[in-house]
C-alpha cells in the first residue's frame, strides 16, 4: 500500500515535471497609480528580454502574470502574492517597486518554495528577509555612497544634506554622511524634508545659510524633483557655485525632458544611464523603447526587470523546470553576466547585484537631455547591508 | 533681518499662488454648496492644455493661458448639466463620492491621453529666471502669480459684491426658491458661477505650474491641501480665502525653513487650531 | 408591564434576525472559501476593511460625523499589534487583536475630541488633518513604525497553540469570519440599545437631543470609541493577518476610500458597509487584473453611476424594491 502510494506521488510528480513547459512567473508592480511609468519600465525590461532572447528556455515556456500594485501597500501586496502562488501556481516571483510590498512577500517564499526576484525595491535589508530573495535593481546605500568621493576629488569640504523625510531618503543621507565623513567631509548640516513639499524655496534659504559648498540631495524620482530643481536655479545657488549632488533618481531619464536646463550640469551616481555605450545597451534600447513606443519614456526599472528575467531564466534552466527554490537561488549565487548597465554579478553571501556605480553629468545630446557617463566605480557591493 | 524679509517674501509668493488655485474652490463650495473634490482635476486639464499649446503647438504663454482657460469653462456647461447639478444640497459625503469618481476618470483620461510623465508649461522669457527685489532675488513667475492673484481677489470681490449678477448669485445660494419667484433664472446662474469657478481653477493650474508640477495624479496629490485652505478661510468668503492663504502659506514657510523635518506637523496643527476657534473659517458666514 | 413585554419581543425578535443574518453570513463565508480557494488572502483582507467601513457607518452613518480621517484609528491597531508583536515579542495572535482593539478605542478617544469640535465642512478639515497628523507621527517615529520602509518581523504564533498563520491563508480566513461575526452581533445589539437611538436621534436633530437633556458630545465621543475598538480590530486583523505594517494604514486614501465603500452599500444599517466593500473591493480587484492600466476610469464610473442612479447606495436599491413589490418585509 505504501509502495503504491510512493508510486502514485512519484507518478503525478512526473507528470507535473513533464507538464511544466509552461513556466509562471507572477510580476506584482505600479501599473497604475502615480508610479505606473515605472510598471510600464518593468514591463518594457520583461518585454526587452523577450524579444532578444525568446520566450522559452530549453524547451520550457516563460508566461508572465501582472497584478497591479498602485502604491506601497504591504497588506494588497501580501495579497496579490498569495493569490499568484497559491491560485495561479507560479513558480517564482519578480517584480516588487516599493520596499514594504517586498517585506511583506517575503515571509512566505519558503513555504511556497518560491523564489523571489526585485526589480526595484531598494531597501538594504530586504535581501534579509528570506533566503530566497534575489535582487537585480540597486540599493540606495549602493548608488549614494560612490558620491562622497566624486566631492572630495573635486575638493568639497563642506556639504550639507537635504532628502525626502522617508525611509530612503534617510537611507541615502546616512550612507553620504558615513562615506563622506569617512574621507575627511565635514557636513554643516542635514534637513529632512517632508515627502508632500512643493515650495522649496525655506529650503534653498537654508542652504544658503549654511554656508556649505555643495548640495547632497535626495528625492524620490518624479515630480517632486521639478520644483526642487526650478527652486535651486531660481535662488540663484546654482549661480553662485553650490554644486548639486545626487543618487540618479533625480534625473531618471522620463523626467529629463522636464527639468531640462535647470539639470545641465549635475553630477549624480547611479547603476545605469540609458545613454551607457555598449552593445548591449543598444540591443537593450532598442528593443524597450520598441516596446514602449515612445523613447522618453524608458528609465532604470527596466534595466533592474532586464537582468531579473536573465536570472529567473538562468534558474529555470538550471533546475530544468521543476519548482526547486532553493537549487534555483543557488545556482544564482556568484553568477556573472554582461548586462545593459555593464558586467554584473549576484553576490553569493546577500544575493545582491554587485556592479559598477557610474558618475554621470546631466548633458544634451542632440535635442534630448542625457545622463553622460563620466566617471566609473567598479565592482561596487551594497555597503549597506549588515548580515543578520 | 535679511533672512526673515527673504522667508516673508516667499511665504507671500507661495500664499498668492495656493490663493489663485483654490479660490475657485471656494466660489462653489462656499457659495454653490458643493464640495468639489474634483477642483484640482480642472486645474490639471488647464495645466495640460497650457501645456500643450506652449510645448507642441510653440504658442506664446499668453496663448496658452487663454485657451487653458476657454477650454475648461467650455467643458464645465455640460459637466455641470450632467453631473454637478445632480448634486446640489446633496448631504456632503454624496458630493464627496460622486466628485473623488469624477477627479478618478479625468485622472484616467489625462493618463491615457497625456501619457504619465511630467509635463512643463513653456514661459515667456520675462517670466523665466530670477528678478532682483532689492534684498534678495526671486522667481519673476512667483510675482507673476502673486500679481495675477491680486488681480483675482479683486475682479471676484467686485463681481460678488457690486455687479447685478453678483447679486443674483448670492439671492440663488440663500434662497433658491424665492430667487426663482422673483424672476432670477437661477439655473443660469449656477451654471455661469459653476464655469467661472471651473475658469478659475484652470487658471490656477497654469499660473500655479511651477509650483505644482502638472502630472496625471496632480488631481489626487493635491486635492487636501485645496479643500483645507478654502475651508480655514471660510467658504465663499475672498477675503477669508486670502487671508487663509497667506497664513497658511506663512505657516508652512516659516516652518519648512526653520523645523524642516516637521513642517507638516505645524501646518495640520495650524489648521486643527483654525478651525477649532472659527468653526465656520476666519471670515465664513455662520450657517 | 405589557409595555416591557411588548419590548422584551421586539428585542427578542431583533436577536433571531440578527442571528439569522449572522447564519447567512456564515454560508456565504464558507461559499467562499470553498469557492475561491487561491482567494482567502483577498477575502481576508476585505474582512479587516469591512471592520473599518464599519466603524464608520457607527460615527457617520448612525451619528452623522462628517470623517475624511477614520483610517487613524484602523492604523493605531495595526501599528499597536505590530509593534506588540515585533518590538516585545508579545506574538499570540489573540492577545495582539485585544491590543490593536484596545489601541482603537484609545485613538477614538482622542480623534474624537478633535473632529467632534467641527460640524460638516469644518469637520472633514479636522478628520483630515488628525490622519495626516497620524501619518505624519508615524513617519517620524520609524525606530518603532519602520517609517516608510514598513513594520516587518511580526510573527504570530498559532492561533490557540494549534493552527498556524501558513500560506494558504486558511487560519487567517475563519479567525477573520468569527471576528466580523462576533463584531456584526454586539453592533446590532448596540445599534438598537437606548444609546444607540440617541445617537441616531442626535444625527437627525442636535439640538433637540440636548434639549431634551441629553449630552451630544459625550454620547458621540462614547460612539467613537466603540467605533474605534472596532476599526483597531480590523486594523489589528491585518496586521496579524498579512505579518507587516505600512503607512498606508494611516492614510488618507484609506479613509476616503473606506468612506466610499459605505456611501457605496448604504449608510446606517451595518449591512451596506459590508456589501459595499465587498462589492468595491472584487470590482476593484477584477478591473485591475483585467485592465490595470484603466481601472481608476473605470472605478471613476461606477462611483458617478452610484451618485446618479442609487444615491441611497446599493442597500438602498434593495429598500427601494422592497417597498415597491413586498409590503411585509422581515421589517
Amino acid at each position: 500500500m505504501r509502495k503504491l502510494l510512493q508510486a502514485t506521488a512519484a507518478i503525478a510528480l512526473m507528470a507535473t515535471a513533464a507538464g511544466a513547459d509552461t513556466i509562471k512567473v507572477g510580476v506584482v508592480g505600479p501599473f497604475s497609480g502615480s508610479a505606473a511609468l515605472q510598471g510600464r519600465n518593468f514591463q518594457a525590461g520583461i518585454e526587452a528580454w523577450f524579444a532578444l532572447n525568446g520566450k522559452t528556455v530549453g524547451d520550457h515556456e516563460i508566461e508572465i502574470i501582472y497584478r497591479d500594485l498602485p502604491a506601497a501597500d504591504p497588506a494588497q501586496s501580501a495579497a496579490l502574492t498569495q493569490e499568484l502562488v497559491v491560485g495561479e501556481g507560479v513558480q517564482y516571483l519578480a517584480g516588487y517597486y516599493y520596499t514594504p510590498d517586498a517585506m511583506a512577500a517575503a515571509p512566505i517564499l519558503e513555504e511556497a518554495n518560491v523564489p523571489m526576484v526585485v526589480f526595484n525595491a531598494a531597501t538594504s535589508a530586504i535581501v534579509n528577509a528570506s533566503p530566497y530573495v534575489v535582487r537585480t535593481s540597486f540599493t540606495t546605500w549602493q548608488t549614494s555612497t560612490p558620491m562622497a568621493a566624486v566631492a572630495r576629488e573635486r575638493g568639497i569640504n563642506k556639504i550639507i544634506t537635504v532628502v525626502s523625510d522617508y525611509g530612503p531618503g534617510t537611507d541615502s543621507e546616512t550612507a553620504f554622511i558615513k562615506a563622506f565623513t569617512d574621507q575627511g567631509g565635514e557636513i554643516v548640516q542635514s534637513i529632512r524634508m517632508p515627502m508632500s513639499t512643493t515650495d522649496f524655496s525655506p529650503i534653498m534659504q537654508r542652504i544658503k545659510d549654511s554656508g556649505a559648498e555643495a548640495v547632497f540631495a535626495f528625492l524620490p524620482a518624479g515630480p517632486q524633483t521639478l520644483g526642487f530643481m526650478q527652486s535651486y536655479v531660481e535662488n540663484g545657488l546654482k549661480e553662485s557655485g553650490v554644486a548639486l549632488l545626487a543618487p540618479g533618481d533625480l534625473t531618471q531619464e522620463s523626467d529629463l525632458g522636464a527639468l531640462g536646463p535647470n539639470a545641465e550640469g549635475m553630477l549624480t551616481t547611479f547603476h545605469y544611464a540609458v545613454s551607457h555605450d555598449s552593445p548591449e545597451n543598444k540591443a537593450f534600447v532598442e528593443a524597450a523603447t520598441g516596446w514602449l513606443g515612445n523613447a522618453n519614456e524608458l528609465s532604470f526599472p527596466a534595466v533592474g526587470a532586464f537582468d531579473g528575467m536573465h536570472v529567473i531564466a538562468h534558474m529555470i534552466e538550471a533546475t530544468g523546470g521543476e519548482q526547486d527554490a532553493a537549487a534555483a537561488v543557488e545556482s544564482v549565487k556568484g553568477l556573472e553576466w554582461v548586462s545593459p548597465r555593464g558586467p554584473v554579478s549576484i553576490n553569493p553571501e546577500n544575493r545582491h547585484i554587485t556592479q559598477n556605480i557610474y558618475l554621470r553629468e546631466v548633458a544634451k545630446e542632440g535635442e534630448s537631455w542625457i545622463n553622460k557617463e563620466i566617471q566609473t566605480f567598479e565592482n561596487q557591493g551594497d555597503p549597506g547591508w549588515v548580515a543578520p | 533681518m535679511q533672512t526673515i524679509l527673504s522667508i516673508g517674501a516667499d511665504a507671500l509668493a507661495y500664499g498668492m499662488v495656493l490663493f489663485v488655485i483654490s479660490i475657485g474652490l471656494s466660489v462653489t463650495m462656499g457659495l454653490m454648496k458643493v464640495v468639489n473634490l474634483a477642483h484640482g482635476a480642472f486645474a490639471m486639464i488647464g495645466g495640460y492644455v497650457a501645456s500643450y499649446v506652449t510645448q507642441q503647438m510653440g504658442l506664446h504663454f499668453a496663448v496658452g493661458t487663454v485657451a487653458a482657460v476657454l477650454f475648461c469653462v467650455v467643458l464645465a456647461f455640460p459637466m455641470e448639466r450632467l453631473l454637478f447639478r445632480r448634486i446640489y444640497g446633496a448631504p456632503e459625503l454624496i458630493q464627496v463620492l460622486m466628485t473623488i469618481g469624477i477627479t478618478f476618470i479625468i485622472i484616467g483620461i489625462a493618463n491615457w491621453l497625456m501619457g504619465p510623465t511630467l509635463k512643463t508649461i513653456a514661459l515667456p522669457d520675462s517670466l523665466r529666471g530670477p528678478v532682483d527685489i532689492g534684498f534678495r532675488t526671486i522667481a519673476a513667475h512667483k510675482i507673476f502669480a502673486a500679481a495675477v492673484g491680486g488681480a483675482v481677489a479683486l475682479g471676484l470681490w467686485y463681481l460678488i459684491e457690486r455687479t447685478s449678477f453678483g447679486i443674483k448669485l448670492r439671492a440663488s445660494v440663500d434662497d433658491t426658491a424665492m430667487a426663482g419667484a422673483l424672476g432670477i433664472r437661477t439655473k443660469i446662474v449656477y451654471s455661469v458661477s459653476f464655469a467661472i469657478a471651473i475658469g478659475l481653477a484652470a487658471l490656477g493650474g497654469v499660473v500655479g505650474a511651477q509650483l505644482l508640477p502638472i502630472e496625471p495624479y496632480y488631481a489626487l496629490h493635491y486635492m487636501v491641501t485645496f479643500l483645507v485652505v478654502v475651508s480655514v478661510g471660510g467658504a465663499g468668503s475672498i477675503p477669508g480665502a486670502l487671508v487663509a492663504c497667506l497664513l497658511l502659506g506663512a505657516v508652512k514657510t516659516t516652518g519648512s525653513y526653520l523645523w524642516p523635518e516637521f513642517g507638516n506637523f505645524f501646518f495640520y496643527l495650524a489648521v486643527i487650531a483654525i478651525v477649532s476657534v472659527f468653526p465656520n473659517g476666519l471670515m465664513g458666514r455662520a450657517k | 408591564m405589557s409595555n416591557d413585554a411588548k419590548t422584551m419581543t421586539i428585542w427578542q425578535r431583533g436577536l433571531r434576525s440578527d442571528l439569522i443574518a449572522c447564519l447567512l453570513i456564515g454560508l456565504i463565508a464558507v461559499i467562499c472559501f470553498y469557492a475561491m480557494p487561491s482567494g482567502l488572502s483577498l477575502l481576508t483582507r476585505i474582512i479587516a476593511i469591512m471592520l473599518l467601513v464599519l466603524s464608520i457607518d457607527l460615527v457617520t452613518g448612525y451619528g452623522g460625523v462628517a470623517t475624511l480621517g477614520h483610517a487613524a484609528l484602523f492604523g493605531a491597531g495595526a501599528y499597536a499589534a505590530g509593534i506588540a508583536a515585533a518590538k516585545f515579542g508579545i506574538t499570540d495572535p489573540l492577545l495582539m487583536l485585544l491590543i490593536g482593539t484596545i489601541a482603537g478605542a484609545i485613538a477614538g478617544f482622542l480623534s474624537s475630541l478633535v473632529i467632534l469640535r467641527g460640524h460638516g465642512l469644518s469637520q472633514l478639515v479636522l478628520s483630515i488633518a488628525v490622519i495626516m497628523l497620524a501619518r505624519e507621527a508615524a513617519n517620524k517615529f520609524s525606530t518603532w513604525t519602520g517609517g516608510s520602509d514598513g513594520l516587518s518581523g511580526i510573527a504570530p504564533s498559532p492561533l490557540l497553540g494549534m493552527w498556524r498563520f501558513d500560506l494558504w491563508g486558511k487560519t487567517s480566513y475563519w479567525l477573520a469570519v468569527i471576528l466580523l461575526l462576533v463584531v456584526f452581533l454586539i453592533l446590532r445589539q448596540i445599534v438598537r440599545s437606548p444609546f444607540g437611538m440617541l445617537v441616531k436621534a442626535i444625527r437627525q436633530d442636535p439640538i433637540r437631543v440636548s434639549a431634551m437633556g441629553a449630552p451630544v458630545y459625550w454620547t458621540l465621543v462614547k460612539m467613537y470609541v466603540i467605533s474605534g475598538a472596532v476599526a483597531g480590530l480590523g486594523g489589528a486583523l491585518s496586521a496579524v493577518a498579512t505579518k507587516v505594517v505600512g503607512l498606508d494604514a494611516l492614510s488618507f486614501e484609506l479613509s476616503a476610500e473606506a468612506v466610499v465603500m459605505l456611501v457605496l452599500g448604504g449608510t446606517a444599517n451595518l449591512f451596506g458597509a459590508m456589501i459595499g466593500t465587498t462589492v468595491f473591493i472584487w470590482f476593484e480587484h477584477l478591473v485591475s487584473s483585467v485592465n490595470p492600466f484603466h481601472w481608476l476610469t473605470i472605478v471613476g464610473v461606477l462611483l458617478v453611476t452610484v451618485v446618479l442612479f442609487a444615491p441611497r447606495g446599493l442597500t438602498g436599491i434593495a429598500d427601494q424594491l422592497r417597498d415597491k413589490f413586498g409590503k411585509g418585509g422581515a421589517k
